[in-house]
């Protein structure tokens, strides 16, 4: 009981931050990071974790697992976050893609998600509670950099510790365990199909400010409807025209 | 209705209803045929590129990396409009450039895309370019839509948007590439603004920075 009230008191400051945070989806396209030099310097953490710590295990990961094992291992752990799916897919009422995402959970569970019986043809949109959070027109908020977690908007944040709490109040004790052991395996697969990208972004001039585009770039994209994209395109359109004059 | 007989026929008013009709349809015809033509010219281009591309992959399998750099440096020169880019990067700090300065910056642009370019173009020569659609947007601007996918199925497809416009010679070139929605120039821009802004806009700052990577 104690934890849950924790885990709202969270997600009601983090969504106060956001509120208080970008004027809404009208400025959308436009970024906001007042907290930039905190986040460096947690960005500069997580570089040297990430380089010491996540990067030779990612190596030996690639190293010694084989491609087809990988392969299972990533297909087991995209299955798991399904349920996150379904959940917010419904909370969403896109109701094709609730369908669709419960009959891949239902369907590849016959092995535990460790192989895709559809192939991949199946296009599941994932969608979380920040995803959840944001057709309901609460503005994303600043940027920020979650020690070991990275970027995340506060928005986004927020709806992290709600899908984490639906998660362990849905599944079993031994369930929960597993998803413990399962998050730094996560870690690493993702880091091993994102290896030479992450290595060219500390290349870079600037790797914060870099991170930072491509992440808020991404999220948007996933994240709002056709009329973001429209403005967003427009926006760039006028730009580009002014250049070209 | 004599009267209006000979009005009829004294201003020769059937041809100008002729020309009040006909001309406005003609138009629209042509230039919806150049609206086409200009389109399909596009999606020709970028298919040339990623062509070209994959057989200078072949090609300089067992040539050495400068000559590598070179033809990939040459194709870059050909197809994107490295000017653009280097103006829509660094914004109104670009005005106050010296021509040196701005040489220099799209030098290190263009080394950047190089490499870029080299670091994937053995996985390119596996994969297979489809283009979707494209869109004429305003009066000079041109979106291609296509896709990246993987015949063997051990990748996920990836969307890729160009922007085209003509440069001034006339020849269609891209200045942008939006992949999985991410722009390379709005990212670049974001990066080099935030350095310029910091180093109250000193180019010489910058070009260090991108010096230091080499």
């Amino acid at each position: 009981m104690m934890k849950n009230f924790k885990y709202i008191l969270i997600t009601l400051f983090l969504v106060s931050l956001s509120l208080g945070g970008c004027s809404g989806s009208k400025n959308v396209t436009k970024e906001s990071d007042p907290f930039e030099n905190l986040n460096r310097h947690v960005f500069g953490f997580n570089k040297y974790v990430d380089q010491k710590l996540v990067n030779p295990l990612s190596k030996a990961y690639v190293r010694n697992i084989p491609n087809g094992a990988r392969k299972s291992i990533s297909n087991h752990l995209d299955w798991m976050e399904l349920p996150v799916t379904i959940a917010n897919s419904t909370f969403q009422f896109d109701l094709e893609n609730t369908i669709l995402a419960s009959a891949k959970f239902m369907l590849n569970g016959l092995t535990l998600g460790f192989y895709d019986l559809d192939n991949g043809e199946t296009e599941i949109l994932k969608k979380d509670f920040g995803s959840t959070l944001a057709k309901l027109n609460v503005p994303e908020g600043p940027f920020l950099v979650v020690p070991f977690l990275g970027p995340k908007m506060t928005r986004d944040f927020s709806g992290y510790f709600v899908d984490r709490q639906n998660m362990t109040n849905v599944s079993s004790t031994t369930v929960n365990d597993i998803n413990l052991f399962e998050i730094p395996i996560n870690v690493i697969d993702t880091r091993s199909k994102l290896s030479n990208a992450i290595d060219k972004l500390y290349n870079s001039p600037d790797p914060y400010t870099k991170m930072k585009s491509y992440y808020i770039q991404n999220r948007r994209k996933n994240v709002y409807n056709e009329k973001y994209h429209n403005i967003k395109n427009k926006n760039k359109d006028e730009e580009f025209e002014k250049l070209l004059q | 209705m004599k009267n209006l007989r000979s009005f009829y026929n004294k201003f020769k008013i059937k041809d100008l209803l002729y020309f009040v009709l006909i001309l406005p349809i003609s138009i629209t015809l042509i230039s919806n045929g150049a609206c086409a033509d200009k389109l399909e010219k596009s999606n020709t281009i970028i298919q040339e590129m990623i062509s070209k591309a994959k057989v200078n992959a072949i090609e300089t399998l067992k040539s050495d990396q400068n000559e590598k750099s070179l033809r990939i440096s040459l194709l870059i020169k050909e197809y994107i409009n490295l000017n653009f880019m280097a103006k829509a990067t660094t914004g109104s700090f670009w005005k106050k450039a010296t021509f040196l300065q701005r040489q220099r910056y799209k030098n290190a642009l263009l080394q950047e895309i190089v490499k870029t370019v080299e670091d994937h173009l053995n996985t390119l020569s596996t994969l297979n370019y489809i283009s979707t659609d494209s869109e004429l947007r305003g009066k000079k601007l041109i979106y291609v839509r296509g896709r990246i996918e993987d015949p063997n199925n051990n990748k996920p497809p990836v969307n890729l948007l160009w922007k085209l416009a003509s440069n001034n010679e006339g020849n269609l070139q891209i200045l942008d590439l939006e992949i999985e929605g991410i722009s390379l120039v709005s990212s670049h821009k974001a990066e080099t603004m935030t350095i310029l802004r910091k180093n109250k806009g000193d180019f010489e700052v910058l070009l260090d920075k991108y010096n230091k990577k080499k």
